[in-house]
């Protein structure tokens, strides 16, 4: 390809002023400015990335067809010294909601991209041949995958760094996204950019990896003052607030949300699981060799990687998380860790989003159970035919295509009633809080534009708190679920990991801070606020140019008027489902149904 | 009175206990004892008033509490716990 023409306005510290767009149909990159006004309004990561699917018309196009763009998008905070700042955004139509994805992961690859020249990089086309997608220093160009194709995440990431060289940081998809799992993941260093599919998108496009390099820093406004900013925040952030995550990392929650019933097990039919203690990551520390790991330019360490017992040496460890832990876990009603952690690895190299991997295959193993499925082997408890099922689905092979549709798809295919006990909303599974036992929690779920989500919705921090009935939630909670779900957009926007969010007193205030520091603007809390704002509204457009409807806010039919087993007194009602979301919307000021204003559509800026 | 105690993440790391029996009718009494005897416990996830603010306290898995006052009951557990439940 030819080094695309800069013709960048005059652009704010932080940032530099453009995309690029690359069509990898024809071979050709184009260098498109950002106005300050966009940026301002925008910011970078999630709201950026869906101003400029907007203006791709992404919407209209079949996420899985050439034509589909997909963004990967920095932040004017990338690069700077602020702690948990080095990450990125992967934003697309989601092939398995069809709805607005927006997939955040984190450490070199966002430096290394934004130092290629662009505040994104958004993608259209398909390439002739599996190929690698190198941006280096601005100049991109494509070269064949060749043996690539076919690897797993890591060993392709590795192979190709040793080709091209240490300093290009590279962004991977495993065998899953080459078969255009609807839930596989695009990797880096580890760690995913893991729900809602972008790896398929991107392995829809020929796209094996892209790689980036680069030598162009920006400005900040206020170095000085920015530095000292840092130091206070990376000193906050070795306090308590974070003492969790770095102590014993989110699988600390395991053994709380069993003990409040609120722990998904077998396919969300129960909120308690027996085993588990043995999958805690109290009993695994004492069971497993442990290190932990941090992302480029976090002081805080959340990772905690844990050895297989009698597990090859040569291999490295594996992350466990809280979601991956649960959905590979409890909802499969598995409860041998060393299972779990094989389990996890395999999602990782395959390259899978483990949240829906689990999901779906918990609600294979129900519909085995009805006899709605002919796979007698898929069984709850069964570790090795959860491995199977992981592998299948990684090689297309069995049950794997059927598998690979995730739940939704899979419970139309079966029909009958399945799609009653489908544990998904929107078409993506829902993560590990059981959303009767965690109310505040289902109305976040069931509103959420990229579907069942904790990431962009935090409701659940209503339930873990006295200011609701986690059980009884009243209709205060639709203005307080707008609340938590607007400062995780802007912190998605800006970008800034939310396992910081306990260490800000006044969060808006210190993020305007932040930002005028590194910009130079004079943003005020309030501003952010209507950012936060301004980007759920383009989300939530962006849903209804794709068809959206109201009827799709809610749960399966599994988690309505009826009781959890175990606790007889979390049961949401259809109507306080309804009443809840009709409270959110209105604390939204959409319609009552959920619709944006035209005032709201006209605020976006999309001509 | 006698209550049941049981100790969730960063507090159970502190307290070195998975679950204890504590003195006290009100939570600040419990807290109180607790505190005597878990002085770690107490530095890093206690407050003056209460608890600190990355530190939660549940009453027999069912309802959050923070006021100092909530009395409590015999037989009740109290569960202390870490904030913030995102992962």
């Amino acid at each position: 390809m030819e080094r695309p023409l800069t013709s960048t306005p005059a652009t704010p510290s932080g940032y530099h002023g453009c995309y690029l767009r690359i069509d990898l149909a024809h071979a050709s990159a184009q260098r498109v400015p950002l106005a300050e006004d966009v940026l301002r309004r925008y910011l970078g990561g999630s709201g950026l990335g869906v101003y400029l699917l907007l203006r791709e018309r992404s919407p209209s196009v079949d996420p899985l067809t050439p034509a589909a763009p997909l963004a990967f998008v920095f932040s004017p905070l990338v690069g700077s010294p602020l702690t948990t700042s080095a990450k990125f955004a992967v934003v697309s139509r989601s092939p398995l909601t069809e709805r607005i994805n927006d997939s955040l992961s984190s450490s070199h690859f966002a430096i290394g991209g934004k130092r290629a020249g662009c505040d994104a990089i958004v993608l259209v086309g398909r390439a002739a041949e599996p190929s690698v997608l190198i941006v280096d220093d601005g100049e991109v160009r494509l070269e064949p995958a060749g043996p690539l194709w076919g690897m797993s995440c890591s060993q392709a990431e590795t192979q190709l760094r040793a080709r091209l060289g240490h300093d290009f940081q590279v962004a991977t998809i495993g065998p899953a996204g080459e078969r255009q799992v609807r839930y596989a993941t695009i990797s880096h260093d580890g760690r995913h950019a893991g729900r809602g599919g972008s790896g398929a998108v991107l392995g829809s496009k020929n796209i094996k990896a892209v790689a980036v390099r680069g030598t162009q820093r920006t400005l900040w406004a206020r170095p000085n003052e920015l530095v000292a900013l840092a130091k206070q925040l990376s000193a906050k952030s070795f306090g308590p607030a974070t003492a969790k995550y770095r102590e014993l990392g989110t699988a600390a929650n395991l053994l709380v949300f069993n003990r409040l019933g609120a722990l998904p097990t077998r396919n969300f039919q129960r909120g308690d699981f027996a085993a588990a203690a043995d999958l805690s990551p109290e009993q695994m520390a004492q069971t497993h060799a442990k290190t932990r790991a941090s992302c480029a330019a976090c002081t805080i360490g959340c990772e905690h990687i844990y050895g297989l017992k009698g597990g090859d040496a040569q291999q490295p460890g594996v992350r466990m998380e809280y979601e991956s832990l649960f959905a590979l876990g409890p909802l499969c009603n598995v409860g041998d860790p060393d299972v779990v952690l094989s389990a996890s690895r395999a999602c990782d190299e395959l390259g899978l989003d483990t949240i829906s991997a689990g999901g779906t295959i918990a609600f294979a193993m129900e519909c085995v159970e009805r006899g709605l499925l002919d796979a007698p082997w898929l069984k709850f408890g069964d570790g090795q035919a959860l491995l199977r099922a992981l592998g299948e689905i990684g090689r297309g092979e069995g049950l794997g295509p059927r598998l690979a549709e995730g739940s939704r798809r899979l419970a139309l295919a079966l029909g009958r009633d399945a799609i009653h006990f489908a544990p998904q909303v929107k078409g993506l599974e829902i993560p590990g809080y059981e959303p009767r036992a965690l109310q505040s929690m289902a109305l976040g779920f069931a509103v959420g534009t990229r579907g069942a989500d904790h990431n962009r919705s935090g409701a659940y921090e209503l339930d873990f708190s006295q200011r609701v009935d986690r059980r009884s939630p009243g209709l205060e909670t639709g203005g307080l679920a707008v609340e938590i779900e607007d400062k995780a957009a802007l912190m998605d926007s800006l970008i800034l990991c939310k396992f910081l969010r306990g260490v800000f007193v006044d969060f808006y205030a210190e993020a305007a801070e932040m930002l005028n520091l590194v910009t130079g603007w004079q943003t005020t809390p309030d501003e952010l606020r209507a950012t936060a704002r301004r980007i759920v509204n383009a989300k939530k457009h962006f849903n209804v140019l794709c068809g959206w409807l109201p009827a799709e806010d809610t749960l399966p039919e599994r988690f309505l008027n009826q009781p959890l087993p175990n606790d007889p007194a979390a049961v949401l009602s259809g109507e306080r489902l309804r009443g809840l979301v009709a409270a959110y919307n209105t604390a939204r000021a959409w319609s009552r149904e959920g619709y944006p204003s035209a005032e709201q559509v006209a605020d976006l800026g999309i001509a | 009175m006698t209550i049941t105690v049981e100790l969730f993440g960063i507090p159970r790391q502190r307290a070195g206990v998975a679950q204890t029996q504590a003195e006290g009718a009100r939570l600040d009494e419990v807290l109180a004892d607790l505190a005597r005897r878990f002085p770690l416990l107490a530095r890093e996830c206690f407050a003056e008033a209460g608890l600190q603010s990355g530190t939660m306290a549940n009453l027999n898995g069912q309802h959050f509490v923070t006021d100092p006052a909530t009395a409590l009951r015999p037989g009740d557990s109290l569960l202390i716990l870490s904030a913030d439940a995102g992962g």
